[in-house]
């Protein structure tokens, strides 16, 4: 049962977040929902790589704070330029977010599949 | 499996903070409009300011009639003749509401033209700062000699100008239906202002009235007169 504990965090984060009362200014809402993409992609990054058994700590990590820096640094550089770079940032981890999406389902679909046969296998025998 | 555990509950904590935070947020702004929050504070300053310029000029106008009193006092010898001469300087800088034969002219936005021509230029159907001070000069070319629009006494000192979608006239807001009043010959300022920028305004179907009033009542000028740099030479 290893999942249990990052789903507790996900519950305690959720805990944390909701019972803050800090008011952000209305021109770092953009820089919050990038932030909002940034940390749901690197969730589904992590369980993407853990179904793929290459999951690395310091890969996760490293990329997590470095998208999201990049991502607040497009959004700024927009905002200067005038040009909504936001939406780059938002489409590149919306896109992400489906491709490690079907990824997971795929490798559960395997898994799933690959049991029942070897369930059917065993029955037959 | 183990070794997983941590970089994965660092990234599941702070993204469930950021979901919670971000949602909390958005529930909260939905009818929250930071530009119009913004408008409402200005439009609040602008209130207290006009509140306080209000007040003010109402200190100004009970000093004013206080004055008026103590120079209106012992008048023996020499004094009646400045007295006198006060009175007349303060009809001429437009500091006593003052009576006469006059015009009165009232202007208003042409709203019927803007209905009919929904998709036409706005700035084409709406009194400008320029109709009115085209209208004014006029005015004065026909001999005016004392003039308020919308109550506002036109003195040395006035302004009729454009500060966004009003005309603020002595630092004071005013807006349409605009009643201009003038003092003077009725028959000369009529001409002026017909064959001027009436006319054109009038053939342009902006709702115009011209009347010619025996007695038109012009009030005095509110505001403050303060000459810093200027003195008799």
């Amino acid at each position: 049962m290893w999942f249990i504990l990052p789903v507790l965090g996900l519950i305690l984060g959720a805990y944390l977040g909701s019972t803050v009362t800090f008011q952000l200014p209305a021109i770092y809402l953009k820089y919050m929902s990038i932030a909002v993409l940034a940390s749901l992609d690197s969730v589904f990054g992590g369980i993407k790589s853990i179904m793929e058994e290459k999951f690395d700590g310091t890969i996760l990590l490293t990329g997590f704070f470095t998208n999201a820096l990049l991502a607040a640094l497009l959004t700024y550089l927009g905002d200067r330029l005038g040009v909504d770079l936001y939406y780059a940032a938002v489409f590149a981890f919306g896109v992400r977010l489906f491709q490690n999406l079907a990824t997971i389902r795929h490798h559960f679909l395997i898994n799933y599949r690959k049991k029942r046969s070897l369930r059917r296998g065993e029955k037959s025998e | 499996m183990r070794k997983c555990i941590p970089p994965l509950l660092i990234v599941c904590l702070l993204s469930g903070f950021f979901l919670a935070y971000q949602l909390k947020i958005q529930t909260k702004n939905t009818s929250f409009n930071a530009i119009s929050q913004r408008n409402n504070n200005l439009i609040a300053i602008i209130q207290d300011l006009e509140k306080e310029s209000k007040n003010q000029e109402n200190q100004i106008e009970a000093m004013r009639n206080q004055l008026n009193e103590m120079q209106n006092q012992n008048n023996q010898g020499k004094l009646q003749d400045l007295q006198i001469q006060l009175k007349k300087a303060k009809i001429d800088a437009g500091l006593t509401p003052v009576v006469g034969k006059g015009l009165f002219i009232t202007l208003d936005d042409n709203k019927e033209g803007l209905k009919n021509a929904p998709t036409d230029d706005p700035n084409r159907y709406i009194v400008h700062s320029d109709h009115l001070l085209n209208l004014v000069n006029e005015l004065k070319i026909g001999s005016a000699e004392a003039i308020s629009i919308n109550g506002q006494r036109l003195i040395t000192t006035s302004e009729i100008r454009c500060v966004g979608s009003v005309i603020m006239v002595n630092m004071t807001r005013i807006a349409p239906p605009f009643e201009i009043q003038a003092i003077g010959s009725p028959k000369l300022m009529a001409e002026s202002v017909t064959l001027g920028h009436l006319g054109i305004l009038k053939t342009a179907n902006y709702p115009i009235s011209l009347e010619e009033h025996e007695e038109i009542i012009i009030p005095a000028y509110k505001g403050d007169l303060q000459f810093k740099y200027t003195s008799p030479q």
